[in-house]
């Protein structure tokens, strides 16, 4: 229970959630609060018997507030009436004080009971009315004076702490009291639920390193085999059925987890080669070796990857991993990195570019193709982040951007861009900061470009993040979620209700449009669902006895009364009443 | 399930005194009572009952006389763990009711054989096992077939697989045990559940039934042979060659029913057959690509321990199965009782899949209003349960034979009616099954007066009353206390005068009572993890109850608005509400968008325009819940969506309201709802003052009890 508490502290990073009340709009709370605060005793009794039904709803779950203030109501409609002794007031008003004050300072205790009278101050309740509850429990009974007073204070104080405060309209804020806290179960869950989250991403890390560590195991494998059998030349070979089921759960992630899989895939040791992999691939690690302005991918290690790239291959996660390259080429890795990371980069254009995919079309060789049919790349973003992380072979990859775009840049532009951009990388390659040391050098513009461009970017990554929420939350398609019967169903379930009461709605009504509560043609007055006229039902007493087992269980019950009431009149009649008392015999 | 009640008394040699037989078959009609009654006392009947632990119950028959497999060591030593009685948690509760009678000649055999190897240099029994037999025990040998999305998987003798998840399990060689229960080659396909609000399940391999007609050699060769059956291609080689004549086999397909597709289209409830944060974070999961690719997890550590079975428990239930399976003068009449969270809901289902292996039918009376086993929570009922129990309740859902809506989750607030209602359930008791009475966690004051109550009322012959911890939760409510003890109704007999014999007193019975202790860890105290809070337990019951409105083929899920309503007119159906008093002419307000009882009364219903209200709630058959969707005012018709099959919604005369109300989820998302959804806000503040419910805090200290003065 104390480990509680610390979890409050968190709760503010929780945004608005949706609590069920018991009223069904905004309209009818407050016409509840305006008839509670009439000072005309019907208007007051109307909103009590409203509140009867809100309990109803509400359960155990009933606001302290809400129930403290029908209380308090009650006693002063029942003074209003004149009909009760001063001593049966005080009774009655002497309960909703001493329920009040109990309950409303119940929150405020913690771990050791604490004085009323502090806790009381705490939330701008005086300590007269606390003396009132202690004379009314422990001395003599206060006076009916008092007691009205007292009523009257607290009722104020409900009005103005609760009930105006509440449902959106609050009006002060001035007492800066303690604040009461939503159920405790709830933070307790959420936090929960938090923590699991993280939890489930870890292991979901886990897995999917374990999972691509067989695919490279199993590729090596073929790879040396291939390369017992004849050189690096040889065609692979088709997926072996290990490797399928391997890339069968590659797939899975890539829908349950695309993210995780993302980012393993870019550690190093995976998308990115360590320098021991390369030499089982016969593959030369040192940097010397290749070109850092032109980056390619060695063909073996692009084969070594094309099998699990071809099932991953779906235009969001490629523009995911894309969008995923440029950011990590923007964290300014070690020129290996850098290097491998622009080859996928490159490799992934020109792999989707028009005048490749056509020539491949026509040789048809699609074992080699990572992509079957042209993704659309959003362009102008690409050329955003490509430029947001400046590395050795920028110009490059803008060059190979600027020639595939489907709308390309005027000339003019993309000339600039490139040049804009051979400076500052090479700048950024000799190792000097590219700061405005040479004012003839327009960097800042390229600066400035930046900048308009990292605000870009990082609207655009708010938009791609929406795919880490749950599933779920992309809203499901609502056209099909309507039910529809069949005129053999209808009928056959109408045939079975046949004789009674029951029949199947037949009504051309769009379920689907009205929630759970709401009809066709429903008014949105709050006293729509008020009942002018009911009748009453009495089912007598129903206690078994074992000695009479064999019997049959027939209700007795006693005939239908039938009764137009007013909002007004007394809710159980006198011979309700005996009837009731017949039903309730103990033994 | 015939088959299964055919080959049970396999080892009866003994059995001459045993009229019991015919028990064995269903529907025979019980013996004459009078005639056996012919005078035992009842401490006599508590001995014949107890005392017999007879061997011939053992109807597995196992005989070790063959080779042990390599692994049976460690598998040994665990049983050997679990007898000692110091670690109590039991991988294997393998042949559950055989564990206790070691008495018998092979198990004795067994556990020298055990104790030999124990001595052999190697560590106490208590000391942990080692990492090697720990990986052993986790190698799950499976195969995945992708065609019929199956997996096969071999187990060998002893082996244990405790596991998150579900699927649908067929033994297809030997035979394995969950839950107590036995399932072996031939038998229908059992859907297991389970979720991480509950103790996860186990499949224990029990191995083979002795070969006595084929000898090591054909058994193998069968084994092999369905293993092949079962692949569209040639498994792999390693597989087969785990296969033994004594392993077993079964057969894992994923599950998907409405209630998991309707349970995990919240993202709520997107985890439900995951794992809890406690395996997640002790990394409990074993990687299995074949086992994952059916919706299982297995576990592996201390996560893995699956039901903890102590002593007590072990001896209870055996006992329990011999007063089924041996001579009685009544059927067993078994009530289970403890507090809060002390293991009464997983004994019970313990129990009852125990005696499924036996019986062919157990009655179950439900008198826990919060934790219902096989309703949605609020309703009091009586079950004839002929499945076995292999998930927590949510999973297994059932219509009972009888039910009344009581409408809270405790009955505090009306004793009467809830004994009265129990009473209603009672006189539906066939008597030719073992019956078992499940009761609240209320053990303290009326609670106890209760439990008193429906011992004597119900005449029942065994008491279970599970505790924890070192002092118990409560009186033990053996046959002494209950000669005196007053219940809330009932009395305790008057005394016999002085010159009857009190054993000759035709009117006391007594009953035979078992103390269980419960060891498992947070007994007791209840759960704190995601799913494991009673309210949450309440709300997936209902989930549950209402995903039997979903299409049984995969599609869409449907959200309750956008299914079809019943209807039915205001004056033909009386309303009541069950907890509290609601002014008649809004009555409407508590019921528009609530779940109600269908309830039946015998009397007609006929209003004279407008809403027939009741003055009080009556005690009467309930045929299930529906959410009253809406009312139409102008027409004066309720809107109606249930489960319930129209055949019997004929019948409902009746709708009563209780404080059971909608899980919230399924008020919060309603999808295709233009504009404000009714009864939510975002706008509620709790941080108004008195925006929260009645809060009570328990264990309040005193300030002078402490020694700083704060």
């Amino acid at each position: 229970m104390h480990k509680v508490y610390d979890l409050k502290m968190k709760k503010k990073t929780v945004g608005k959630t949706r609590h069920v009340v018991a009223w069904m709009n905004k309209a009818e709370y407050e016409h509840v609060l305006e008839y509670l605060f009439s000072k005309e005793p019907a208007l007051q009794k109307h909103a009590l018997h409203r509140i009867s039904a809100w309990k109803g709803r509400f359960g155990q779950s009933t606001p302290v507030a809400v129930e403290s203030t029908a209380d308090l109501v009650r006693c002063q409609v029942l003074d209003s009436t004149g009909q009760l002794e001063v001593n049966d007031l005080v009774l009655l008003y002497g309960m909703a004080l001493v329920r009040f004050v109990n309950l409303i300072t119940e929150r405020q205790q913690k771990r050791v009971a604490r004085p009323l009278r502090r806790l009381a101050g705490n939330i701008n309740i005086p300590e007269w009315v606390v003396n009132l509850r202690h004379d009314l429990t422990h001395r003599r009974l206060p006076s009916l004076k008092w007691c009205r007073k007292g009523c009257g204070f607290v009722l104020d104080w409900l009005h103005q702490e609760y009930w105006s405060r509440q449902m959106g309209s609050q009006l002060t804020e001035d007492w800066n009291s303690s604040s009461e806290e939503e159920d405790e179960e709830e933070f307790a869950k959420r936090y929960e639920e938090e923590l699991l989250r993280r939890q489930k991403e870890i292991e979901a890390h886990k897995k999917v390193r374990e999972l691509l560590i067989s695919y490279e195991r199993e590729q090596f494998q073929t790879y040396e085999e291939l390369a017992k059998q004849g050189g690096q030349r040889g065609v692979w070979p088709d997926a072996s059925a290990d490797l399928s089921w391997i890339l069968t759960q590659i797939k899975h992630f890539s829908t349950e987890a695309r993210d995780v899989l993302i980012d393993v895939l870019m550690q190093d040791g995976f998308l990115i080669p360590t320098a021991e992999q390369l030499e089982s691939l016969d593959i030369d690690p040192s940097e010397d070796s290749v070109d850092m302005f032109a980056p390619c991918l060695p063909r073996v290690f692009l084969h070594f990857w094309l099998p699990c790239l071809k099932v991953l291959n779906t235009s969001i996660f490629i523009n995911l991993i894309l969008e995923k390259l440029f950011a990590e080429l923007s964290n300014e890795p070690s020129s290996h990195r850098t290097y491998y990371i622009a080859s996928w980069i490159s490799e992934i254009i020109l792999c989707n570019s028009k005048s490749e995919l056509k020539a491949h079309k026509r040789l048809k060789i699609s074992k080699e193709r990572i992509f079957i049919n042209r993704l659309q790349f959003p362009w102008q973003n690409l050329i955003s982040t490509c430029v947001n992380a400046p590395c050795p072979a920028t110009p490059f990859l803008l060059r190979q951007i600027l020639s595939d775009m489907d709308k390309p840049l005027p000339h003019d532009a993309q000339q600039n861009l490139l040049r804009l951009c051979s400076i500052y990388t090479q700048g950024y390659h000799e190792n000097t900061s590219p700061g405005p040391s040479d004012p003839a050098q327009p960097v800042y513009t390229l600066q400035n470009l930046q900048d308009r461009l990292k605000s870009n970017t990082s609207q655009n990554r708010d938009t791609h993040s929406s795919n880490h929420a749950p599933r779920s939350v992309q809203a499901p398609p609502t056209e099909d979620l309507q039910e529809k019967l069949s005129a053999e169903t209808i009928q056959e379930r109408n045939f079975a209700l046949r004789g009674s009461a029951w029949s199947v709605c037949t009504d051309k009504v769009p379920w689907k449009q009205y929630p759970l509560g709401k009809v066709p043609g429903q008014p949105e007055d709050p006293s729509c669902l008020m009942v002018e006229c009911y009748s009453t039902f009495t089912v007598f007493d129903q206690q078994v006895e074992l000695d009479q087992l064999p019997q049959h269980h027939g209700n007795r019950s006693g005939p239908l009364q039938s009764r137009v009431s007013g909002a007004d009149g007394p809710l159980w009649t006198h011979s309700d009443l005996s009837k009731l008392k017949a039903g309730l015999q103990l033994f | 399930m015939t088959m299964k009640v055919h080959k049970v008394p396999s080892r009866s040699q003994n059995s001459t005194k045993r009229h019991g037989k015919n028990k064995w078959r269903k529907k025979i009609h019980r013996l004459d009572s009078s005639l056996l009654n012919t005078g035992p006392g009842t401490a006599k009947l508590e001995q014949q009952i107890t005392k017999k632990e007879k061997p011939e119950l053992k109807r597995l028959k196992k005989l070790y006389t063959k080779p042990i497999p390599e692994n049976s060591c460690a598998e040994e030593k665990r049983k050997e763990k679990a007898t000692s009685g110091t670690f109590a948690h039991v991988h294997t509760n393998g042949g559950t009711e055989l564990d206790d009678s070691s008495s018998s000649v092979d198990s004795q055999e067994w556990s020298e054989y055990a104790n030999s190897v124990l001595k052999n240099g190697m560590e106490s029994s208590t000391s942990p096992k080692t990492d090697q037999m720990e990986e052993d025990g986790l190698q799950f040998h499976a195969h995945f077939d992708r065609i019929h999305n199956r997996a096969v998987l071999v187990m060998k003798q002893g082996q244990v697989l405790c596991f998150r998840g579900k699927c649908l399990l067929t033994c297809l060689y030997g035979h394995v045990e969950v839950l107590g229960f036995t399932i072996e080659e031939g038998q229908q396909p059992y859907p297991l559940f389970s979720p991480p609000s509950h103790c996860p399940l186990t499949i224990t391999a029990l191995g083979n039934n002795p070969p006595s007609s084929k000898n090591k050699k054909e058994g193998l060769l069968e084994a092999k042979a369905i293993v092949r059956k079962y692949f569209s291609s040639e498994p792999s080689k390693k597989l087969m060659s785990e296969v033994d004549s004594d392993s077993c086999v079964v057969l894992l397909e994923p599950l998907d029913t409405p209630l998991t597709r309707f349970l995990t289209s919240f993202s709520e409830l997107s985890e439900i057959f995951g794992l809890n944060s406690k395996e997640l974070k002790s990394q409990a999961a074993v990687y299995n690509p074949v086992l994952s690719a059916v919706g299982v997890t297995a576990l592996r550590g201390p996560c893995a321990q699956g039901l903890v079975v102590s002593r007590s428990y072990r001896e209870a239930i055996s006992s329990l199965l011999s007063a089924w399976a041996g001579e009685f003068v009544r059927c067993p009449i078994i009530l289970v009782c403890g507090g809060k969270s002390s293991g009464k809901s997983t004994f019970n289902r313990h129990l009852m899949n125990s005696l499924l292996n036996h019986t062919a039918s157990v009655e179950y009376l439900e008198c826990d209003l919060g934790q219902t086993e096989f309703t949605p929570p609020g309703c009091l009922s009586l079950n004839t349960v002929t499945e076995p129990l292999l998930g927590p309740p949510f999973t297994h859902l059932r219509d009972p034979e009888h039910m009344v809506y009581y409408g809270q989750a405790d009955c505090q607030a009306d004793i009467d009616r809830y004994l009265e209602s129990l009473k209603s359930l009672w006189r539906h008791v066939s008597g030719e099954s073992p019956v078992i009475i499940n009761t609240m966690g209320w053990i303290r004051g009326h609670g106890f007066q209760i439990l008193i109550d429906l011992i004597r009322l119900f005449s029942v012959t065994h008491v279970v009353q599970l505790s924890f911890g070192n002092a118990p939760q409560c009186q033990l409510l053996t046959p002494d206390l209950l000669r005196t003890a007053r219940g809330w109704q009932t009395h305790p007999p008057t005394p016999p005068t002085l010159t009857e014999e009190p054993a000759s007193h035709p009117s006391i019975r007594s009953h035979v009572f078992f103390s269980v202790q419960s060891e498992f860890e947070g007994a007791g105290t209840s759960g704190v993890m995601q799913h494991q809070r009673s309210n949450e337990l309440r709300d997936l019951a209902l989930l549950s109850y209402f995903s039997q409105l979903q299409s049984p083929e995969p599609g869409p899920i449907r959200p309750l608005h956008c299914l079809i309503p019943y209807q039915v007119p205001h004056s033909a159906v009386a309303v009541g509400v069950t907890h509290c008093e609601v002014a008649p002419n809004n009555i409407l307000y508590a019921a528009n968008a609530s779940i109600v009882g269908l309830c039946c009364l015998s009397e007609k219903v006929m209003g004279r325009g407008g809403p027939v209200v009741l003055s009080q709630t009556p005690i009467c058959q309930c045929v299930g819940l529906g959410v009253l969707r809406g009312v139409d005012m102008a027409r004066g018709l309720y809107f109606l969506v249930t489960p319930v099959s129209p055949s019997v919604l004929r019948h409902v005369n009746c709708l009563l309201l209780g404080e059971i109300t909608l899980p919230k989820i399924l008020l919060t998302k309603q999808h295709g709802v233009e504009g404000d959804l009714p009864y939510i806000t975002t706008d509620y503040s709790f941080e108004v003052q008195g925006a929260g419910k009645l809060h009570i805090y328990k264990g309040l200290t005193r300030p002078g009890f402490i020694k700083s003065n704060n």
